[in-house]
């Protein structure tokens, strides 16, 4: 069931949200739910293991079909950036070649709003960067380039 | 996914992208359009091609000048950046990217000085594409010449000759049908002092001398002028829309009161003995750069094709709608504000042929 799905997501979310030093308030308040919800997902409570084994499995999906599912499941971008951002674990570079032409549609595609313009060039956020290559598919002048980065480095 | 939206309106052009981030929207309007090819060869993504100029031109063919197909437009901007004539607009969140700073500009300009400008009207004349307009306010006639003119009612023997002598349809006359009662042909003669201008050719041709005129210019001369009266006054205006800053006004202005400047600069060539002589180039040019030269007598020609190129923009329409290519349009040098972009750069750069 998809909403179970979402609340597997944001139950792995919120785990890591608490993790990275959030109070349950403020993953209250990120993720727009109860307080007593956040509370008795983290106690294990009203929610199956089956569904955070799927979000688990959705979670190490490739960056695009990670970003793109979970968009449709929440159908809320601001929810999914949080969700991405925070369950993803890989970082990456970002290198815009000088034969961008400044067109924006990276910046119009991307579901993680990493992409601005800059004089006519695109700028990538790597903090928001989910490596998803979206951007690289539909850059007309193949101006974009991104890899991976390598654990440590 | 982010989908350009394009909507035809008559051969007017508008191609849009919404994102929740921005608008991004290039509009063509084909009446300005002057069928160079520019927007075509700067286009990164070869999203435009141009018509067939030649027949959209001569024949009024029903198509737009350009076409832009919008599953391959990015909706980058750099078409309307580079457009000699403004043809291209494009915008984004409504404002023009004229205004924003980033987006490099053609240097182009024309404007007629107020404080220069004798408001003599060639400008108007000869602009190729009517984008002139000379307003101006003349001064008083009556003022310029004055004087005095009385007609004697007793000694007029209404003849009607002043009256149809008078240059200035200045002498009116009611003619008058005798009667047993009234028995004589004198009516109401009337001078109207707007119209006089005190030539005095009614007077040396009355056959009775019942006119007294003089005239004051005849006998104080220039002094009795007030530099005041004499002045003509007025203002121009150029439709940026319609002008192509291609130098016309600058070059038939007798003081200099008319400035252009061009974005481009180059060189026509054309190849006298390859022209068949179409007329196409004629037809095409937006800025009357050619012409069939008038032979001083039959047989005495020596080009097929006349250019002035002080009056060229250095477009190529002319090379495009060539049927045999007989014309070779080069450009030297561009002016364009600076971008710190490269790709821009280098693809305004390549306009240089």
């Amino acid at each position: 069931m998809p909403k179970h799905i979402v609340s597997g997501l944001k139950y792995l979310t919120a785990v890591e949200l608490i993790r990275d030093g959030f109070s349950q308030k403020d993953v209250a308040k990120i993720l727009e739910m109860d307080r007593s919800t956040v509370s008795h997902y983290l106690n294990g409570r009203n929610l199956s293991w089956n569904s955070i084994e799927v979000a688990e499995i959705i979670t190490n999906f490739c960056s695009k079909d990670f970003l793109t599912l979970t968009y449709a499941l929440l159908n809320d971008a601001e929810k999914t950036r949080i969700i991405i951002k925070t369950c993803s674990k890989k970082t990456y570079q970002a290198k815009v070649e000088d034969s961008c032409i400044g067109c924006g549609l990276c910046a119009d595609t991307c579901l993680m709003n990493a992409i601005i313009l800059d004089d006519l060039k695109a700028e990538i956020d790597t903090e928001w960067c989910c490596g998803c290559l979206m951007c690289g598919d539909v850059c007309p002048t193949n101006s974009i380039k991104i890899s991976e980065e390598e654990n440590g480095s | 996914m982010v989908a350009n939206v394009k909507e035809v309106n008559a051969k007017e052009i508008n191609v849009k992208r919404t994102s929740p981030e921005e608008k991004r929207e290039l509009t063509f309007k084909d009446e300005i359009c002057v069928g160079c090819g520019i927007c075509e060869k700067i286009c990164p993504v070869q999203a435009i091609e141009l018509g067939p100029i030649c027949a959209i031109v001569r024949n009024g063919a029903e198509e737009s000048k350009i076409s832009i197909d919008e599953d391959k437009c990015v909706l980058c901007g750099m078409c309307s950046s580079a457009c000699p004539v403004d043809a291209l607009e494009f915008d984004i969140d409504e404002k023009n990217i004229k205004e924003i700073e980033e987006y490099p500009k053609l240097i182009k300009n024309a404007e007629i000085s107020d404080e220069e400008c004798i408001y003599c009207k060639a400008c108007e004349t000869a602009c190729p594409r009517d984008a002139i307009t000379i307003a101006r306010v003349l001064p008083e006639r009556t003022k310029l010449v004055t004087g005095e003119i009385e007609i004697d009612k007793d000694t007029c023997i209404s003849c009607g000759v002043c009256e149809e002598m008078c240059p200035a349809d200045a002498i009116t006359m009611e003619h008058h049908e005798p009667t047993s009662a009234e028995p004589t042909v004198s009516s109401d003669i009337n001078v109207d002092k707007e119209k006089c201008v005190y030539c005095l050719i009614c007077k040396k041709s009355c056959p009775v001398d019942a006119i007294k005129a003089v005239c004051r210019s005849c006998s104080y001369g220039e002094y009795d002028l007030n530099p005041e009266d004499t002045e003509i006054k007025g203002s121009s205006f150029i439709d940026e829309e319609a002008c192509v800053d291609c130098g016309w006004c600058q070059e038939i202005c007798p003081v200099d009161a008319a400035k252009v400047e061009k974005a481009f600069e180059g060189e026509l060539i054309i190849d006298q003995e390859t022209c068949q002589t179409c007329g196409a180039c004629i037809d095409v040019c937006p800025c009357n750069v050619l012409s069939f030269p008038s032979p001083n007598a039959s047989g005495d020609i020596d080009e097929k094709v006349k250019s002035d190129e002080k009056y060229c923009i250095y477009c190529g329409a002319c090379e495009n709608a060539c049927p045999v290519e007989a014309i070779e349009v080069k450009r030297t040098d561009i002016r364009h504000t600076p971008t710190k972009s490269k790709s821009w750069d280098k693809k305004l750069e390549s306009l240089k042929t």
